[in-house]
């Protein structure tokens, strides 16, 4: 948004020329026109902001992330995303086959089709299911046993068996799951609902990663990066700890009130210099950036500090049992921050492919559904307690799920052809089951739900076109979908 | 073999005769006075409700899938993609039929039409669709010279991009002394319609630090700005210029845009990010040929066609680089699908580069905007179809001669070596090599079987990029022989060295691209395997297939390369020349003429000042295609001089707000490198070291030879809106970021660069109130007005007294380390260098520490093995004397006599027998440099009655592809190791060769062997048996155990930093300037 302020003029013919209306391309003349207006008045409220006292306005204007409209009613206000990343398998959690336990040890039937596999076992023989499955809630949805507790949630799942995807490895997969596209350089989808939404936080991003571990998800920061998009609509990766951010608090053996004198000195050297250019709005621009960076420094320990959280809070996430705690402690922070307005949060369990299940898919898939099990329920519940389910859409899935076939004889492949992904919220009708897989389970078959049907579908729910919210790149529209997907309209209506 | 089609607004005209439109009227297409009342009524009432129903959602002037219209007569017989709708008359041959009886598309897809519906399509085209208010006289459909359909109107013809670049007559401006040179006159012109007049000349402080970061990229020393302040001569200016371009900087500055525009990047951009040993020769052929002013013709042809236009130019070939860039993925088994998109990427890269066309757009469906059709991305395409990676050698032919001759010698000598290494390892390579093959599709497996010459053209495409998967699988060929196998190999690979000295050096080697022979597989359009695509340039400009011609003494490629880069390089090639001209324009005043620099169609805004466009891209061609003369051109022009600041600037601002008619300058954010080097030549660490490998970002070398790794950019580079690399990136975004802001105020980085600024300052001047002018003058390129200097020296002041007033309160003064990030993962690490200033870290001796089983574990990023055989040491109990006990983990040297560059664990203590002995346990893993690792050690003791075992775990934490690697090693020790000495990281008490060089993270030490599942890697819940676990975070301390209030690690060496209050005042005087705004732009 605040690339190629010069580029304003361009893209405001560029709306007449596509016929495209939205509110998105055209901002940088306003913003110009504010920062412009608004004068060297604007580098004194910025240090006044540092110094604690608030000033809403100019944060507003700095980052161009001010809720804006959205093309059509939305359902949801905000999303959280809980990434399972390497691949869980659909077959042992929310597709139940029993043609594939009747079939376990043969090789596929030729009638099933022919797949590229990452490791290349296609004829490897099916490995059956060791599962035990039953219906639950209302709605009578089966679920394995391995997800006891979100299967209590069951009439507000919509789980979508027909998903399927591009690519066969995690890079280009998560990728997808990220970006729309197997090929790195577009922005993620938290980037789209950021640029598309803005941010409700005075104090915090608006897109909002975390991880259960410290080892790098898939691809690293690229997955929540901007792209093209300027940085200002990147995701910021919060950890647990004393610094949720990278640099938010000053290096060792800098005392605190050395940087606050530092800061002060700063400003004076930057005011002065903006004095100077009033043609550059920038200047303006990055002073306050300044002011938000440290609004964050004490809005992201608030946010993190589960203290005031009551026992029976903290237990109905999981934390406290070993086990569940770590990803609890994310599900819990997670609805913090939506309370507190930020718009895009993404959840990684097993960061670093621990999902990925190529051998011993047992003990691998045991440990690390018992560790999201509770947490994902205990959000759910929580979330719909405190009447927040209702806006808040909850995504759950990996970048793909695993084949019927056995590698390594007793682990899985991945599977991007036919896999499973649940929303919940955000005016999704709960209780149901859209599309199918075929009887192996190895390729989506009805009602075809592709990453770009997902995204689509996010942000529709999120009051956005998929089609109509377009980013100008190289002088072109982009769109978060690459131009594909369409809204899954069963997700609201069954 | 060049072919234009000059057509202007005024010409079309003449063209329309040229092009011979023919009237293509379908035979029964009803004429107008054939038109019943009744077809009226029959197509109103049955036929258009049903279209409008069914298929104008998808095919009508909002959307048209497919790139068809169904709501017009001419658009459906024009047809889209796949040809004309509706034959009229013949509904059987049309293809609207048969899509709705879906035989061919199904169509509508949700849901086909009843039988009722399909009826009423087909007797409506049976009676020669009739189309009540269309006129079947106008032409429907214009066909060109070769009677193919055209679909460019006139207006398509008239885009400003494809006309003739022309030599407007230069503006004659009375009385004006401003102009400096024709630039100038076009600039005064267009800015005196809009009743603008320039801003006065920058004073010479400001622009002597914009020259310089615009034709280096980096500031001026305070000399260099006093010399240019006090040269009064009156061509000053151009003198520096001059200078400045003929200044090696200019070419690594200059390179920087260009490798934006090519994506240049050192790693294969999918998780593994495979780092690529030779892509740097690509850029420093880049930064030669800026330097040397390479004619920009010359330049491109060396990208596209080294080896078919040049191909004795042994230096040039590395040119070839450009079609490498593209990522890579290591374990795709799809191979058809990775070389698509491999080809894609050469496509959409060359013509956003060379072309400013948006062609990808055009990948799937006719341009929406732009007259490209989908039919030019894939004629782009077939120039590159029979492209195929190879590794060029950079050595004239009398070099390689000489190294074959050589190398020879040492295959005689060392012949049977080798064979019986061979002998021994050729069943394992037989069944690896299987194995790769095995995990393709069945139909790539065949293919890649067949020997060579029954292979086709697109079948060695495949084998190449599954036999790279084959050669990958050769990595774990060691870890599969036999302990004795292993052991003999090792011997003989020890007598193989005692040959090295015959041995010649290897030659250079760079990525580059050959053709795959003579013929090219064939280029068909997606879905359509029948239509063979045959290379060409855009329609619109010539839709005849390109004249390929064949190349003297090269029988082994097409030539097709070499005919797209002599098109490309036509000097009336009307986009590629205006494309690099405004780019240039672009890289001095930061936005082009035309503003869209790599997309010149319709979407874009056509350039400011066209004629000043056409003007010096006409110049720029006629004179050479110097690239240096452009931009010395545009730099000595009075438009560049401007002052950033304006009289009438109020006034001016509301007439043009974003300066698009240049009466000022504008003031400019510099570029994520320009900052890093600024930084780095400030605090005096630059490093002037041209050329060569890629190095880690902690190195001061300039950013451009930054190692650039896509999948893990540098922190500061990227905060700063470093592009991604994996398109053509034509502009950098600005934007500011609450993550800047930490990360210049908070980072150790820019403290970091903070503390050398000020202590290289301390270095000549002692007066504090010099110390701070003088910091002043070096990071902003000016002398700091009385006042500036007042209140910095009143902030300094009161810094040291706070800082004073600080240590008084702490009971020792405070010490530090500057740590530094490990790849992939979070938070702070260790760095310890053998070479630089040293670094101790040693936790004292304690009860704790066992005589019994143990696991070590550890993350850390090696940057060099010993080349003797000293082991770089990541942590360990011991002294390192063979004959004492203790234990050490570490990395084995170059020289190792056992295994070189792997993991080892050395314990020295006693066997069942009591007898004190060193058991030294090597793994077969290879430690490649510079890469992060995770790696323990899980040590259970041996018993009176059976071995002990040490399980080694190594697992590369920038590839999570590959799995987490186990060897299990038995062990005779049974205890016996425990000893006095600390417990060091990263080196051995006392034993200096034994030193870590690189970083070093959480390192943790429990007293019992873990579970695979226990692993630091797998898990990070708290063990109960943990004695040390340090993890160099602020939090709880950098050198506290975060396991236990207790065992801190003790620090000593060169690189701890502890500094006076003044001298803390002056590094927070620095740290501010560094942080300041007009530190980050120049004016």
């Amino acid at each position: 948004m605040f690339n190629n302020l010069r580029n304003g003029p361009t893209q405001l013919d560029l709306t007449t020329v596509t016929g495209v209306s939205t509110p998105h391309i055209v901002v940088p003349q306003s913003r110009r026109e504010f920062l412009t207006h608004s004068g060297a008045g604007f580098g004194a409220l910025a240090l006044a902001g540092l110094l604690n006292e608030r000033s809403v306005t100019a944060a507003e204007s700095v980052h161009s992330m001010h809720s804006k409209a959205t093309h059509f009613p939305a359902t949801a206000k905000r999303v959280i995303f809980l990434f399972m990343e390497g691949g869980p398998s659909h077959l042992d959690l929310f597709d139940r086959k029993p043609l594939l336990n009747q079939l376990a040890g043969k090789p596929i039937p030729e009638s099933f089709g022919k797949v590229v596999t990452a490791f290349g076992e296609t004829r490897s023989p099916l490995l059956a299911s060791q599962r035990k499955w039953s219906r639950y809630g209302e709605s009578g949805l089966e679920i394995s046993d391995w997800m006891p507790h979100t299967a209590q949630c069951a009439d507000d799942l919509a789980i979508v068996r027909s998903c399927w995807a591009n690519g066969i490895n995690h890079s280009a997969g998560v990728c997808q799951m990220n970006s729309c596209s197997i090929l790195s350089g577009r922005p993620s989808l938290g980037s789209w609902v950021s640029y598309g939404l803005g941010t409700e936080s005075q104090n915090l991003p608006a897109f909002v990663v975390m991880q259960d571990n410290a080892t790098s998800v898939v691809n690293g920061p690229r997955n929540w990066s901007a792209g093209f998009m300027p940085a200002v609509y990147q995701g910021i990766r919060f950890s647990e700890g004393t610094q949720p951010i990278p640099y938010l608090h000053e290096p060792a053996g800098v005392d605190p009130s050395q940087q606050v004198e530092k800061l002060r000195f700063i400003n004076q050297l930057n005011r002065h210099y903006a004095e100077q250019h009033p043609e550059q709005s920038e200047l303006e621009a990055r002073i306050a950036g300044y002011e938000l960076a440290f609004r964050m420094q004490s809005a992201a320990p608030e946010v993190i500090d589960l203290s005031r959280e009551t026992d029976a809070t903290l237990a109905s996430y999981g934390i406290g049992d070993s086990e569940t705690e770590s990803f609890g402690r994310l599900c819990l922070l997670s609805r913090r921050m939506a309370e507190s307005g930020v718009r895009f949060i993404q959840l990684y369990s097993g960061s670093g492919s621990k999902w990925d299940s190529h051998a011993d898919i047992e003990r691998n898939h045991t440990n690390l559904c018992r560790s999201v099990d509770r947490p994902i329920a205990g959000l759910l519940q929580d979330l719909k307690q405190r009447g927040m389910l209702d806006e808040t859409l909850v995504v759950w899935g990996g970048e793909f799920g695993r084949t019927p076939m056995s590698e390594r004889g007793n682990g899985r492949d991945h599977n991007p052809s036919g896999f499973t992904m649940w929303m919940a919220g955000g005016g999704v009708k709960g209780g149901q089951v859209i599309g199918e897989t075929d009887e192996l389970g190895l390729f989506a078959v009805k009602d075809k739900v592709h990453v770009h049907d997902l995204h689509a579908s996010i942000l529709h729910l999120l009051g956005l076109s998929n089609m109509d919210l377009t980013y100008i790149h190289k002088g072109r529209p982009e769109r978060p979908t690459v131009n594909e997907g369409e809204f899954v309209k069963q997700l609201t209506s069954a | 073999m060049v072919r234009f089609q000059p057509c202007s607004v005024s010409f079309c005209g003449l063209l329309a005769c040229a092009c011979v439109l023919l009237l293509a009227v379908p035979h029964k297409v009803l004429m107008a006075q054939e038109l019943s009342p009744e077809h009226a009524k029959f197509f109103e009432n049955e036929v258009r409700p049903l279209l409008a129903e069914n298929c104008f959602q998808c095919h009508a002037d909002e959307k048209q899938k497919g790139d068809l219209r169904l709501d017009s007569l001419t658009t459906m017989l024009t047809g889209g993609e796949s040809g004309a709708a509706i034959v009229p008359g013949k509904p059987d041959e049309s293809l609207l039929i048969q899509a709705v009886r879906y035989e061919s598309f199904e169509m509508p897809p949700e849901k086909k039409l009843t039988d009722a519906q399909i009826q009423i399509l087909t007797e409506w085209i049976r009676m020669g669709a009739p189309w009540p208010g269309s006129d079947p006289s106008a032409p429907m459909v214009r066909k060109t010279a070769s009677g193919s359909i055209d679909r460019f109107t006139d207006e398509d013809r008239a885009w400003w991009a494809l006309q003739p670049v022309t030599r407007p007559t230069i503006p004659v401006i009375q009385d004006s002394p401003w102009a400096r040179n024709d630039v100038d006159r076009f600039v005064l012109s267009r800015m005196l319609v809009e009743e603008l007049h320039p801003a006065p000349a920058a004073d010479p402080n400001s622009l002597v630090r914009r020259l310089y970061f615009d034709v280096t990229g980096l500031p001026p020393t305070p000399e260099q700005v006093a010399a240019f302040v006090n040269d009064k001569s009156p061509d000053a200016c151009e003198q520096l210029v001059d200078r400045l371009l003929a200044s090696p900087e200019y070419g690594e500055h200059a390179a920087r845009q260009w490798l934006d525009l090519v994506r240049y990047a050192d790693s294969d951009g999918y998780r593994a990010d495979g780092y690529r040993d030779n892509a740097w020769r690509y850029r420093d052929y880049v930064i030669d040929a800026f330097n040397s002013d390479k004619p920009y013709d010359r330049f491109v042809q060396e990208q596209l066609a080294a080896d078919e236009l040049f191909p004795h130019e042994a230096d040039t070939q590395a040119a070839l680089g450009y079609m490498r860039h593209w990522v890579y993925e290591w374990n795709l088994r799809d191979a058809p699908g990775q070389w698509k998109t491999i080809l894609d990427d050469v496509t959409d890269t060359t013509a956003d580069v060379f072309l400013g066309l948006g062609l990808q757009c055009a990948k799937c469906h006719n341009h929406k905007f732009d007259p490209l059709l989908q039919k030019d991305y894939f004629r782009l395409q077939a120039y590159f179809a029979p492209m195929m990676p190879t590794d060029a050698v950079l050595a004239d032919d009398a070099a390689i001669s000489r190294h074959r001759d050589e190398l020879t010698k040492w295959e005689e000598e060392t012949r049977m070596i080798r064979d019986e290494i061979a002998a021994i390892e050729a069943p394992y390579r037989a069944k690896l090599k299987d194995a790769a093959i095995n995990r393709f599709p069945v139909e790539i497996q065949t293919s890649v079987r067949k020997v060579l010459n029954e292979q086709t053209a697109y079948e060695q495409q495949m084998s190449y990029l599954v036999m790279r998967q084959v050669d990958a699988e050769y990595g774990s060929l060691e870890s599969k022989l036999t302990p004795q196998q292993k052991d003999r190999v090792l011997q003989l690979k020890r007598q193989l060295e005692t040959f090295k000295d015959l041995r010649p050096a290897s030659l250079p080697v760079a990525l580059a691209v050959s053709d795959v022979g003579s013929q090219a597989p064939p280029t068909t359009l997606p879905k359509r395997a029948d239509e063979l695509i045959l290379p060409g340039i855009p329609s619109i400009l010539d839709d005849q297939p390109a004249k390929i011609e064949p190349l003297e003494g090269l029988s082994q490629t097409t030539g097709r390369r070499a005919a797209l880069a002599k098109w490309l390089t036509d000097s009336k090639n009307p986009l590629a020349t205006r494309v690099i001209v405004n780019r240039i324009w672009q890289s001095v005043f930061g936005r082009g003429l035309a503003i869209n620099v790599s997309d010149f169609g319709r979407l874009g805004e056509p350039p400011t000042h066209p004629e000043l466009l056409d003007y010096l891209t006409d110049r720029f061609v006629t004179e050479g295609w110097s690239i240096k003369s452009l931009r010395r051109l545009i730099l000595t022009s009075a438009t560049y001089r401007q002052s950033t600041q304006h009289p009438d600037f109020a006034s001016f601002q509301t007439i043009d707000p974003s300066n698009r008619w240049y009466w000022r300058a504008d003031n400019r954010h510099l570029q994520a490198e320009q900052i890093r080097d600024a930084m780095l030549v400030v605090s005096g660490k630059l490093k002037s070291e041209r050329g060569g490998p890629g190095v880690l970002s902690d190195i001061p070398k300039r950013s451009i030879y930054t190692r650039v790794m896509r999948n893990s950019p540098d922190e500061l580079l990227n905060s700063f809106d470093l592009p991604l690399f994996f398109n053509s990136n034509s502009s950098r975004n600005t934007t500011t970021t609450p993550v800047q802001a930490l990360l210049l105020i908070n980072s150790d980085l820019v403290l970091g660069h903070a503390r050398a600024l000020a202590q290289s300052i301390s270095l000549t001047e002692s007066n504090p109130e010099l110390q701070v002018a003088a910091a002043w003058e070096r990071v902003y390129g000016r002398t700091a007005t009385s006042e500036e200097l007042q209140s910095s020296i009143e902030f300094v002041h009161g810094q040291a007294n706070r800082q004073l007033n600080l240590q008084k309160r702490r009971s020792e003064s405070f010490s530090t380390i500057e740590t530094s990030k490990l790849p992939y993962r979070d938070g702070q690490a260790v760095r310890f260098t053998n070479t630089g200033p040293n670094l101790e870290l040693k936790v004292n001796h304690d009860a704790s520490f066992n005589d019994a089983n143990f696991t070590i574990e550890a993350f850390f990023q090696l940057r060099s093995v010993d080349e003797g055989s000293s082991v770089r040491t990541i942590a360990a109990k011991w002294k390192g004397d063979r004959a004492k006990p203790g234990w050490g983990f570490g990395v084995t040297g170059q020289g190792s006599r056992r295994k070189p560059q792997t993991l080892v664990l050395q314990i020295v203590g006693k066997t069942a027998s009591g007898e004190v002995k060193e058991d030294a346990l090597f793994s077969d893993h290879r430690i490649s440099l510079n890469t992060p690792y995770y790696a323990s050690a899980s040590v259970r003791l041996a018993t009176k009655d059976q071995p002990g075992q040490v399980a080694f775990h190594l697992k590369d934490i920038s590839n999570d592809d590959e799995p987490l690697l186990t060897q299990e090693i038995e062990t005779h020790i049974v205890s016996g190791f425990a000893n006095e000495s600390p417990f060091t990281i990263g080196g051995l008490s006392g034993v200096a060769s034994r030193t870590f060089d690189g970083l070093i993270d959480d390192v943790r030490l429990v007293n019992r062997p873990l579970a695979t599942f226990e692993l630091l890697y797998s898990t990070e819940k708290t063990i109960a048996e943990t004695t040390g676990f340090w993890r160099f975070e602020t939090e709880p301390g950098l050198m506290a155990n975060s396991a236990a209030d207790r065992l801190p690690i003790q620090a000593r060496g060169e690189a701890i930093i502890q500094l006076e209050p003044s001298q803390a005042a002056l590094v927070d005087f620095c740290h501010a300037l560094l942080n300041s705004n007009e530190f980050l732009y120049v004016q």
